[in-house]
């Protein structure tokens, strides 16, 4: 029998609903392999489980585990940090609570960046989380362990967070999929902030389908976090007739021909039709101003009584945010309003979704963008994030899914993005796609079924 | 808009509690005079819009 952790969600639920296996096979499964695995990968920091032992709800007994800020009343939370490192949350996440209430397992914390503060899943103070496709290389972040922990299936899926890419960087880089929720689409009640104009929670999973699982479970108003919005959650997996808008030319020139073969022929998939290409540099610079400014002013109190106690790097992104002008600040808030409605009536005017790579090159190594990076070290950060933070800017959903492989074997991630709360066409078109390509079926050499 | 220099930098951040070590702002410059970018839509940013008419064009957006 094969194991059962390395089946998908949805192919795990079906069995479980047919009674051909039970959770607890599940959660041994998945503990196995997480005792096998984690002295490779670092992508848990705590293995305790909590699960009601419910045979109810959409998620009944499947195991899932999350990255280290999603707050649990009792439990530690460390978010990836020194200075919270032992902190016991007084409250429940309302993405937990939910989780909770469609009976999955919570098997354990993901290891993450610094406060959520990087995109790559460097960590001083926890260590690194490695690729399972490739150790030496990036795992992206900053939901390092939810990549890294559903491509080596230690678990079904993780929640991540993603202020300027960090579910969907993640995602391209170790070959799962990732979904950006629409800003206010899902509740931050009891989740770690870092810019909260910014701040998304989405899933990360194996697949389309089994985001589209998680993500119906999490989704919807929620008092205690006012921005949540009342549209209506709504996922048809079977929807057909998505128009796809893409920019060929632009990805052709700014992207790594290995990406843009693959990424063009995923466009060709989706019979994408051309468009002139957003702004994306001027938007992610408008992201990074809203960001900075938000999340300095979030870490103000620590960074004037422990500044030493952040990662250097960490310090140098919180000490920026000092230095933005309120009225810039705001006037780029201002802008947004503007931004998104031309992003929706001229990029998606005869499109539902707009296809680009989610990282434009080929996944760098951790020295390549760590501490010992050298003087190219900034510039391969900004390409890692290249194209994703313009999407936050917006606040409009977007899904990553695998596309391809580079010749070192690391996965190549396609990005669809689509209008404010049309997740359920983003999972659609992932899940058409997935019937017709097996890229996100391959597990990383030594980590498929080992039966 | 001009760049800010390192020492606006360095006094605006010690103004709000965080003392830069030394060299710090030259570093920092850059960078934070890379967000100040010149935006097209900002001359024609309307006078009543402020950030909170996100929210309803998001939800006009759907």
């Amino acid at each position: 029998m094969s194991e059962p952790a390395t089946l998908s969600l949805a192919e795990a639920r079906v069995r479980r609903e047919r009674r051909e296996l039970s959770a607890t096979e599940l959660l041994q499964s998945c503990r196995q392999r997480i005792e096998r695995w984690q002295p490779r990968l670092n992508a848990f920091v705590s293995t305790e489980v909590r699960f009601a032992g419910t045979d109810r709800g959409a998620l009944a007994g499947i195991p899932l585990a999350h990255k280290d800020m999603f707050y649990r009343a009792g439990r530690v939370s460390n978010c990836g940090s020194k200075i919270r490192k032992g902190w016991v949350a007084p409250l429940t996440a309302a993405v937990l609570e939910r989780l909770d209430a469609a009976g999955a397992a919570d098997i354990g914390t993901l290891n993450m960046a610094e406060f959520a503060y990087g995109p790559t899943g460097h960590n001083e103070h926890w260590g690194d989380c490695c690729n399972p496709w490739k150790p030496e290389c990036i795992t992206g972040g900053s939901s390092s362990g939810s990549g890294a922990a559903v491509a080596a299936r230690l678990v079904f899926g993780a929640l991540g967070s993603d202020t300027g890419g960090s579910v969907r960087v993640p995602a391209a880089a170790c070959g799962v999929t990732g979904l950006k929720t629409t800003w206010g689409r899902v509740s931050r009640h009891g989740a770690m902030p870092l810019s909260h104009s910014l701040d998304t929670i989405g899933p990360l999973a194996r697949s389309a389908e089994d985001c589209a699982l998680i993500f119906q479970a999490i989704a919807g108003h929620d008092v205690r976090d006012p921005l949540t919005s009342r549209a209506p959650v709504e996922v048809d997996l079977g929807r057909r007739a998505l128009k796809v808008a893409v920019s060929s030319g632009w990805i052709e020139r700014n992207a790594h021909p290995e990406v843009a073969a693959a990424v063009l022929a995923a466009a060709r998939f989706f019979n994408a039709r051309e468009v002139v290409p957003p702004e994306f540099e001027l938007l992610s610079a408008h992201c990074l101003t809203v960001m900075q400014a938000e999340a300095s002013a979030q870490h103000a109190q620590w960074m004037r009584s422990c500044s030493q106690d952040y990662s250097s790097a960490v310090r140098v992104r919180l000490e920026a945010g000092y230095a933005i002008p309120a009225a810039q600040y705001l006037e780029v808030l201002r802008l947004r309003t503007m931004w998104l409605e031309r992003f929706t009536a001229t990029t998606l005017a005869q499109a539902d979704l707009y296809l680009c790579p989610a990282v434009p090159v080929p996944i760098p190594t951790r020295e390549e963008t760590g501490p010992r990076g050298g003087p190219e070290m900034p510039k391969r950060l900004a390409e890692v994030t290249r194209l994703t933070r313009w999407v936050n800017y917006l606040g409009v959903p977007a899904l990553v899914v695998p596309c391809g492989f580079d010749r070192r074997g690391l996965p190549i991630g396609l990005q669809l993005v689509a209008r404010p709360f049309a997740e359920g066409a983003l999972l659609a078109a992932g899940h058409r796609f997935q019937q017709e390509t097996d890229w996100h079926r391959r597990a990383p050499p030594e980590f498929g079924d080992a039966a | 808009m001009k760049p800010l220099t390192s020492e606006t930098i360095e006094a605006l951040a010690a103004a709000q509690g965080v003392p830069l070590a030394p060299g710090r702002a030259e570093r920092l410059a850059p960078g934070v005079n890379a967000l100040n970018v010149a935006d097209p839509l900002r001359d024609k940013l309307p006078f009543d819009i402020d950030p909170t008419s996100y929210v309803l064009a998001r939800e006009r957006g759907k």
